[in-house]
């Protein structure tokens, strides 16, 4: 895994979530879920969003939501998936 | 939504709408009436393979694009909502276990499921929780063993649970939401049909009783606390993409009957067409029936190419086509003036049809609610 692919791929996970819901800014580690700010059509939307856009497909053991919860934890997810990063 | 669709595409919806002619029109206001439709037509959907039309080969399904099932669900909503719904509730049981199934789910139930072998429902509805799915006081606990679930509770509007052989039970455990397959001849199930629906009176709506019935964990599908979230969303997706696509056939019905109706009924020496006020009904319906094709067509190429705006262009096509069909349908109704109002006219049939279409997966107000807070999230795209 390098920087850059951490950085990019946090970068496009967080341009598609500002892009969807309404909050004027997202840190690293803010909780989407405990906020209240998303719904769950929102966790369907981002698993399809990731699915599609870095072709990786996210199954029943994936069903956690430490995989979804914060910036830090999509990117980390999305790395692991990719076998970028050990899981 | 033949516009855009491939020669593939339009060559199966041909054969979608043949089939419908020979084998639905002429029979659907009959079920509508004895409020059930024969097991031979079900015996022939599966036949068709049409129950299994979006599932892979590997499971024996079809394997077709999502544009193809919307063409299937429009030509069979043009004739019988109540059918078109046999072909909703398989594909939102169907789809949410190819989705979070595990493989020997899926190696069980998905190619009876395909072949129209096993007949699937979505009991996610209770009698306190409808649009509140929050709610849901029906309750998995585990024997003491660990190795069964224990399932009491009731549900309620359940299309096709008078004929399915197999349930997706939504409920709770330990107060997380889960998804399970219950079969149809497990103890302590009881199913109480429900008859006298204002619509889809054939589509075999019951009420579900369950006392102690046990099942294997390994019924369970997907992980506890995401069966609302994931599971359900799911299944309610592909049934708003079904609905959607129905109610757009159903519209077509209501503007065919109309254009049919208003060129050849004679009122003195002129035509019904030929009044102003005919037409502009006539227009109000055409128009509409045009932008629900276009609708449907984008939200099934949105989940062919796994798009995540898809949720948003299925639940626009769904709010669209449920609430134009009903006023096409209150329009057909009015064109055809008495005869419109009698059981001998489909017409009829589909003014009461139609106003379920804006009540099932999702009423229009929830779509709304749903709607309405998407577009107002996306303001941060305009970048002011």
């Amino acid at each position: 895994m390098s920087t850059e692919d951490e950085k990019g791929i946090k970068e496009i996970v967080k341009r598609f979530i500002l892009s969807s819901i309404s909050i004027a800014k997202l840190d690293d580690d803010d909780n989407l879920f405990e906020s209240g700010i998303v719904n769950s059509l929102f966790a369907v939307q981002l698993m399809t969003f990731i699915e599609k856009t870095f072709a990786i497909e996210v199954g029943m053991d994936d069903l956690d939501i430490e995989n979804f919860k914060s910036l830090n934890a999509t990117t980390a997810f999305v790395l692991q998936k990719n076998g970028l990063r050990s899981g | 939504m033949q516009q855009r669709s491939t020669d593939s595409q339009k060559g199966k919806h041909e054969e979608f709408k043949t089939f419908v002619t020979l084998n639905v029109e002429p029979f659907a206001g009959q079920w509508d009436r004895d409020q059930r439709i024969p097991d031979s037509v079900i015996s022939k959907l599966a036949q068709s393979g049409y129950l299994g039309c979006s599932l892979p080969p590997d499971y024996g399904g079809q394997g077709r694009d999502v544009v193809t099932f919307g063409l299937l669900n429009e030509a069979f909503g043009r004739a019988s909502s109540a059918l078109t719904g046999v072909l909703t509730v398989q594909a939102m049981v169907s789809m949410a276990l190819l989705k979070w199934g595990t493989p020997e789910q899926k190696r069980t139930f998905l190619p009876p499921l395909a072949k129209g072998e096993m007949i699937g429902a979505f009991a996610l509805t209770e009698p306190g929780a409808g649009s509140a799915t929050q709610a849901l006081a029906t309750e998995f606990t585990r024997n003491n063993e660990g190795d069964r679930l224990v399932l009491n509770g009731s549900k309620k509007w359940i299309s096709c649970a008078q004929f399915a052989a197999v349930f997706l039970v939504f409920g709770t455990l330990d107060q997380r939401s889960v998804a399970c397959l219950v079969p149809r001849e497990t103890p302590g199930l009881q199913i109480e049909p429900i008859s006298d629906l204002m619509g889809f009176r054939a589509a075999g709506l019951a009420q579900l009783h369950f006392q102690d019935v046990q099942v294997p964990s390994t019924n369970l599908v997907g992980k506890p606390g995401f069966a609302l979230s994931h599971v359900a969303q799911v299944g309610l997706h592909y049934g708003r993409i079904s609905t959607a696509c129905s109610a757009l056939g159903l519209l077509r019905g209501c503007f065919e009957e109309s254009i049919v109706h208003a060129a050849t009924r004679k009122i003195g020496d002129k035509t019904v067409g030929d009044f102003g006020m005919i037409r502009s009904l006539i227009t109000r319906m055409g128009t509409d029936l045009e932008a629900g094709r276009l609708l449907c067509h984008s939200a099934c190429r949105a989940e062919d190419d796994h798009l995540p705006e898809v949720f948003e262009r299925t639940l626009t096509a769904k709010y669209f086509t449920s609430r134009a069909a009903v006023r096409a349908a209150s329009d057909a109704v009015q064109i055809r003036g008495a005869s419109g109002c009698h059981g001998s006219s489909p017409v009829s049939r589909y003014y009461r049809d139609a106003k379920i279409m804006e009540i099932i997966e999702g009423t229009t107000q929830i779509h709304e609610d749903i709607l309405g807070k998407m577009f107002v999230d996306q303001a941060g795209r305009l970048g002011k």
